[in-house]
């Protein structure tokens, strides 16, 4: 063929290459692309015996591409890598020609090619043209491994954006949640999504008997074992609240199947375990402080109720000194003292301390104030009186509860007193020549016990000089920060060495001593006391 | 491993409409692609994501393929009831340049 007229053919056949490359790009998979080869091949040569076989690598053998043809040995024998890229053409045999073309992804693409239609062999035309494909194929197939490879780079790229907005917002997203389930259920699938593992687990146990409490799973319908005993999995472990908290994530996913987790994995892990453990944290410190704000309420509610019945002022006695304090401890208690007018120049002294603290104390005091003035008014003997009072706190107060009680009435005219102790400390009765009573008739605390044990009283004469001491056990037991008691013998002492002061100075020093005692200690107790004396 | 994954599909004329329940990982992805394979002809899969709340990558990358089956024949793929987590997934990954999204299956198919 002359030179002219075969570059007239190619020049004419330019266009059909151009198409012909353009299709092999837009193929969607490189089994479309050899489809379309095949198709430009045959076109090309009027041949339908040319056939595409494939070796994904070099050690692999060889398979056919959109053919049913069956090759013989000695077939495959032609397709040799020793000389890729060289055609190699045959005469009088069953192929004409055959080519193995390296590729860019270090593939082999054979290609055999046998007779025309026509019965006519390879031209000069027909091998140029053949050259050209090869070349067509080649840059079609780089192509496409490029616009794979891009693709790739874009969704691994995208891929990691995802996992960093995800780790944000898995933090967020934690943080928001106080029921603790939801909060597991978010947290496995958050890390599922994080690390492509196929499931997870976190399971809770005690860290003492290391007994399993709870063991959520993602999928639900997987069982704990199955996620534990499985081949590929990490871990990551914490301690909170006497609790073990083990999150395990097992298989991750790959198109091919499952393989090991990475460090990368083991790292998003480690962020989630945290995330949990601080929104557990969270939850607990938010229960604890609405448990403090409960708590603070109600002892602001008990210092009220405590307070409205402390006397604000005590009445004025004719010829006869009298003082009292209540010092409230932080931690609201149940003491009482009063000093009630009831006419005719009596009155009554009162000195009551609830067990326990708080609210119910509070109110228990509250109860008794209430039935003391109502009792009073009926000029009972005291005797009756704590009895009809201690019914009353033993119906009125669960087991735990009861109230010490001294109640004394005075006849201001004549000095005399009846006196009656429910369980209190004595009352001190300090006479002018130094000599110190203590007074302690009566019975138990009232509502310890409704057994109609009667209570004793007793009657005392107070006279000029003579000083009555009642306090709660806030003054004796009064502790230091190494834990010493103030103790009734210390304050016997400082009653007795500060006879000469009037109540109300008393009262002060005694205080003062008091809290010199306790130094940095926090008071434990209500400081409660009232002083009468004779003039 | 169990995956907890199930789908049910109805074909409309040339769309198909799949709902899915359950994690869509490499399980759940390759039964999207085989259910979507098992119908020939189809030009237009709805995909139904409502009872499904969590979708990993390897799920995501059987989703591309889908998309790029549909594209090859001029079709696509429209998702429906996604969970805003999920949305937002999709979003990051650039899924919703190639695919659709619709609040219904009603709204997909019009």
């Amino acid at each position: 063929m002359e030179n002219n007229s075969l570059v007239e053919k190619l020049t004419l056949q330019s266009e059909s290459f151009q198409e012909g490359f353009e299709t092999l790009c837009k193929s969607f998979s490189f089994d479309e692309m050899a489809k379309n080869f095949l198709h430009l091949l045959r076109g090309n040569f009027i041949s339908t015996k040319i056939h595409l076989l494939y070796k994904a690598t070099k050690d692999s053998n060889w398979n056919n591409i959109h053919s049913q043809e069956k090759f013989s040995d000695a077939d495959l024998a032609l397709l040799s890598l020793n000389n890729p890229v060289t055609i190699k053409y045959i005469s009088g045999e069953k192929y004409n020609a055959v080519v193995v073309l390296p590729l860019a992804d270090s593939s082999y693409l054979g290609i055999l090619i046998g007779g025309k239609l026509d019965g006519s062999v390879l031209n000069d035309f027909d091998k140029i043209t053949l050259q050209i494909l090869l070349q067509i194929f080649d840059s079609a197939h780089k192509s496409f491994i490029n616009q794979k490879n891009e693709k790739k780079l874009i969704f691994e790229l995208n891929e990691k954006v995802l996992q960093l907005n995800n780790l944000i917002d898995t933090g967020i997203e934690l943080s928001r949640y106080e029921n603790q389930n939801i909060l597991f259920d978010l947290a496995l699938g958050r890390i599922v999504i994080l690390t492509n593992a196929s499931s997870a687990l976190i399971k809770i146990s005690d860290v003492d008997t290391n007994s399993t409490e709870n063991q959520i799973t993602f999928p639900t319908n997987i069982s704990p074992e199955s996620i534990l005993n499985s081949e590929h999995k990490i871990e990551s472990c914490f301690d909170f609240n006497n609790k073990t908290y083990q999150l395990v994530l097992s298989e991750k996913e790959t198109r091919k199947g499952t393989t090991s987790f990475n460090d990368l994995d083991a790292m998003l892990l480690q962020a989630v375990s945290r995330q949990v453990r601080a929104s557990l944290e969270n939850e607990y410190l938010l229960g604890q402080s609405l448990e403090k704000e409960r708590i603070e309420k109600e002892l602001n509610l008990a210092a009220d109720i405590q307070q409205k019945i402390i006397p604000k002022e005590l009445p004025k006695i004719e010829g006869y000194q009298l003082a009292g304090i209540n010092f409230p401890s932080r931690e609201v208690g149940g003491d009482y003292y009063d000093c009630i007018d009831l006419g005719g120049g009596k009155f009554a002294l009162i000195m009551a301390d609830v067990a326990g603290k708080g609210i119910s104390a509070a109110l228990l005091v509250n109860t008794l104030n209430a039935a003391l003035y109502s009792y009073l008014e009926f000029n009972l003997p005291l005797t009756e009186l704590a009895d009809r009072l201690n019914k009353l706190i033993y119906k009125a107060s669960p087991p735990d509860k009861y109230i010490t009680f001294f109640a004394a009435v005075l006849d201001s005219n004549s000095g005399k007193l009846d006196v009656i102790n429910a369980g209190h400390n004595p009352a001190l009765l300090l006479r002018k020549d130094g000599t110190l009573e203590q007074i302690e008739a009566g019975g138990i605390g009232l509502g310890m016990l409704d057994l109609g044990i009667p209570y004793t009283g007793q009657t005392l004469i107070i006279n000029s000089g003579d000083k009555l001491f009642l306090y709660t056990d806030g003054i004796p037991e009064a502790m230091n920060s190494a834990e010493e008691e103030y103790s009734e013998e210390r304050m016997i002492d400082f009653f007795k060495a500060k006879s000469g002061q009037v109540p109300e100075a008393f009262i002060k020093s005694i205080v003062e001593d008091v809290k010199k005692h306790a130094g940095q200690a926090e008071q434990s107790d209500d400081i409660t006391s009232l002083i009468l004396r004779r003039i | 491993m169990s995956t907890e994954f199930n789908l049910i599909s109805e074909l409309h004329d040339k769309t198909l409409v799949i709902k899915t329940e359950g994690y869509i990982n490499n399980a759940g992805g390759e039964k999207i692609v085989q259910e979507l394979e098992k119908h020939t002809g189809v030009n237009k899969l709805v995909l139904n994501l409502e009872k499904s709340k969590v979708v990993n990558s390897i799920g995501i990358s059987h989703l591309i393929e889908v998309i790029e089956k549909l594209n090859q024949v001029n079709g696509k793929l429209v998702f429906t009831n996604l969970d805003p987590t999920i949305e937002k997934t999709f979003t990051i990954m650039g899924l919703f340049q190639f695919a659709g999204k619709a609040d219904s299956i009603e709204s997909a198919l019009k």
